[in-house]
């Protein structure tokens, strides 16, 4: 037991691994907690399969002439990356904080942002298979067709979505202090941006400004250009470069809290403490 | 632990270590060094800044003032290089409640690069028939041995042990202590915490007691509070319609009126000799009169109640 042996005893573990570590151990964990699974997968297909059946009319909401069910399936699809990338990644981040879990890790060499790139890791995984599945149910029961020629941008604005939904909510957590009003923050900020960000039904009738105020937010963008992506008309990247910018600066917002402000510790969210020495 | 302790730097070093929580100061000049492979308790009540200390060489607190340095690191930046040779044990540490314990260990395992076999360290803290568990289903004991577990995985040159056996029935506490012990013929360093003076006196080569925030004693347990010139106790249960006041040789220490009475003393002689000569005076019978050494326990209340009593402190 000299030092420098020991020095020699503890080499690094390399980070890839840790990562997919990370991955590995966030996806455990989801697969034992009946919530996440109910988010990410029953409750979209429960409203892909309702809200399908409920409005066989529903033709008349959807742009130009598509079939509802060709609108439905991205937009369930988004609202299936919203509740994997936001609202699960608040409840847990929250829980594992405030159960002490969090603190624990802070004690070992896994570096800080290994943790969030295994959760983010994990949400990326729920989401792709949770919504091959409703792509496929769709597919199969709603005569939905896949837009080839679009599906590129299908992935890629999903990608953007769910990049910026991750850290958007890494950054809410910050701020929720209890495990019991994660899930009320969550849902009570998400929904009512689902509703006017045509996640449910399409807002084209609507009031122009509500239209508009939904664009600041980063769920329109994300959810209105993979529904394009399943137009056969959209030859183009669907997203206006307004909606990307909105996009991109939520994301970035994400990014600057949790790199000021993320905690490991318990307890309420308060300014940094500035200590001054007597 | 002298002849260990040259040319080796300490483990740990503290010098005028200061927490504040807002104006509340709850940490004050704390100064001490732990030397590489010594065992080090920090004792003191509910309050004292233990934990404070501890997480603060842990790196899990920004301190407000002093110098600390943990195996050459300051703990505050000490990054991943720290934390591969520290093992950690918190006050209260937070368990994934839908894990198994060894999806846990393993877990933890998962972050060295030269962790301990999985499967030892869930037998060496007893755990071996609990492997597949859920850890929401442990028990307060059998989560503590996970947290040890999770703490030792690593192979750590330095264990921290914030209250390590609190909430372990007897035979528990016993197999931790012999654990600790394992891990000091190891050449671990290890800090740890307790409310418990036997287990100090079992385990530390050396004692530091804290109380409001100070370090106020600071020793071998054998040694703690000059116990060995410390003089003796006399106890004895006060016979009605005498008050303390009465009693001679005095003055007499009575903890509740009408209970029983204690003395101090260097001279327990001449002590006992008044008091057996004022008794027989009033032709009384001592209840209870017991005279001994003073146990480690007292003479750390002892130390605290003179903390407390004298402790008005400058902020
Ligand atoms: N995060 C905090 N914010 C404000 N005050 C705190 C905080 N943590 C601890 N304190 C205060 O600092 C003092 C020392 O607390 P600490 O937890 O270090 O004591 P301790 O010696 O570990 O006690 P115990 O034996 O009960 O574990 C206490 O008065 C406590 O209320
Ligand atoms: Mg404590």
């Amino acid at each position: 037991m000299v030092p420098v042996s020991a020095e020699l005893a503890h080499r690094s573990r390399p980070v890839p691994r840790l990562v997919l570590g990370q991955a590995r151990y966030q996806l455990l964990l989801l697969t034992r907690s009946p919530l996440g699974f109910l988010l990410t997968l029953v409750l979209p297909l429960l409203l892909l399969v309702s809200l399908n059946v409920i409005t066989p009319g529903g033709a008349s909401t959807a742009p130009a002439g598509l079939p509802y069910a060709q609108f439905l399936t991205p937009a369930v699809s988004a609202f299936c990356l919203l509740n994997a990338a936001y609202v699960t990644t608040i409840t847990s981040v929250v829980h594992a904080r405030e159960e002490g879990v969090l603190k624990r890790l802070r004690g070992t060499p896994l570096p800080a942002w290994t943790y969030l790139a295994g959760r983010f890791t994990a949400a990326l995984v729920t989401s792709a298979i949770s919504i091959a599945i409703i792509v496929g149910v769709a597919v199969v029961f709603f005569k939905v067709h896949l837009v080839w020629h679009a599906f590129g941008y299908f992935v890629l604005a999903g990608l953007l979505g769910i990049v910026s939904f991750f850290l958007v909510a890494a950054a809410v957590s910050v701020l929720v202090s209890k495990t019991e009003t994660a899930l009320p923050v969550a849902f009570g900020t998400m929904l009512p941006l689902a509703f006017i960000s045509d996640v449910f039904f399409s807002s084209r009738k609507g009031p122009h400004w509500l239209h508009d105020l939904a664009s600041v937010f980063p769920v329109a963008p994300v959810a209105r250009a993979m529904e394009a992506a399943f137009n056969p008309a959209t030859t183009a990247w669907p997203m206006p470069v307004t909606g990307l910018i909105s996009v991109l600066c939520w994301t970035a917002a994400g990014a600057a809290v949790i790199v000021l402000a993320f905690r490991w510790d318990p307890g309420p969210f308060r300014f940094r403490p500035r200590h001054h020495p007597h | 632990m002298e002849g260990m302790a040259v040319g080796r730097p300490p483990a740990i070093e503290v010098d005028g270590l200061c927490m504040d929580y807002g104006p509340f100061r709850a940490v004050d000049g704390v100064s001490f060094q732990v030397a590489a492979g010594e065992i080090y308790g920090l004792l003191g009540p509910n309050g004292a800044g233990k934990t404070t200390t501890v997480e603060i060489l842990e790196g899990h607190r920004r301190r407000t003032a002093g110098r600390v340095r943990v195996l050459g690191f300051d703990p505050c930046h000490g990054g991943r290089r720290f934390r591969e040779r520290v093992g950690i044990v918190l006050q209260s540490g937070g368990n994934d409640a839908e894990l198994s314990v060894r999806e846990m260990v393993s877990l933890y395992a998962s972050f060295y690069a030269n962790p301990l076999s999985v499967t030892d360290v869930i037998t060496q803290v007893g755990l071996a028939g609990k492997q597949r568990a859920r850890t929401r289903t442990l028990s307060g004991g059998q989560l503590r041995r996970l947290d040890l577990a999770l703490a030792l995985v690593g192979k750590p040159d330095l264990i921290f042990l914030d209250e390590p056996t609190t909430g372990f029935d007897p035979n528990a506490r016993r197999d931790a202590w012999q654990m600790i012990s394992e891990l000091r013929r190891s050449g671990t360093t290890i800090l740890l915490t307790s409310h418990y003076l036997d287990e100090v006196q079992q385990l530390a080569d050396r004692v530091g007691v804290m109380s409001h925030g100070h370090l106020v004693e600071e020793s071998t347990p054998a040694a703690l509070g000059g116990r060995d010139l410390a003089g003796t106790v006399i106890t004895f249960d006060l016979p009605p319609s005498f008050t303390a006041g009465d009693l001679p040789a005095g003055p007499w220490d009575q903890a509740m009126p009408g209970g029983q009475v204690s003395m101090h003393t260097d001279e327990p002689t001449e002590v006992l000799l008044a008091l057996t000569q004022w008794a027989a005076g009033h032709e009384l019978e001592l209840p209870g009169l017991t005279v001994v050494r003073p146990t480690l326990e007292e003479v750390y209340l002892r130390i605290i109640g003179r903390e407390t009593v004298g402790g008005a402190r400058v902020g």
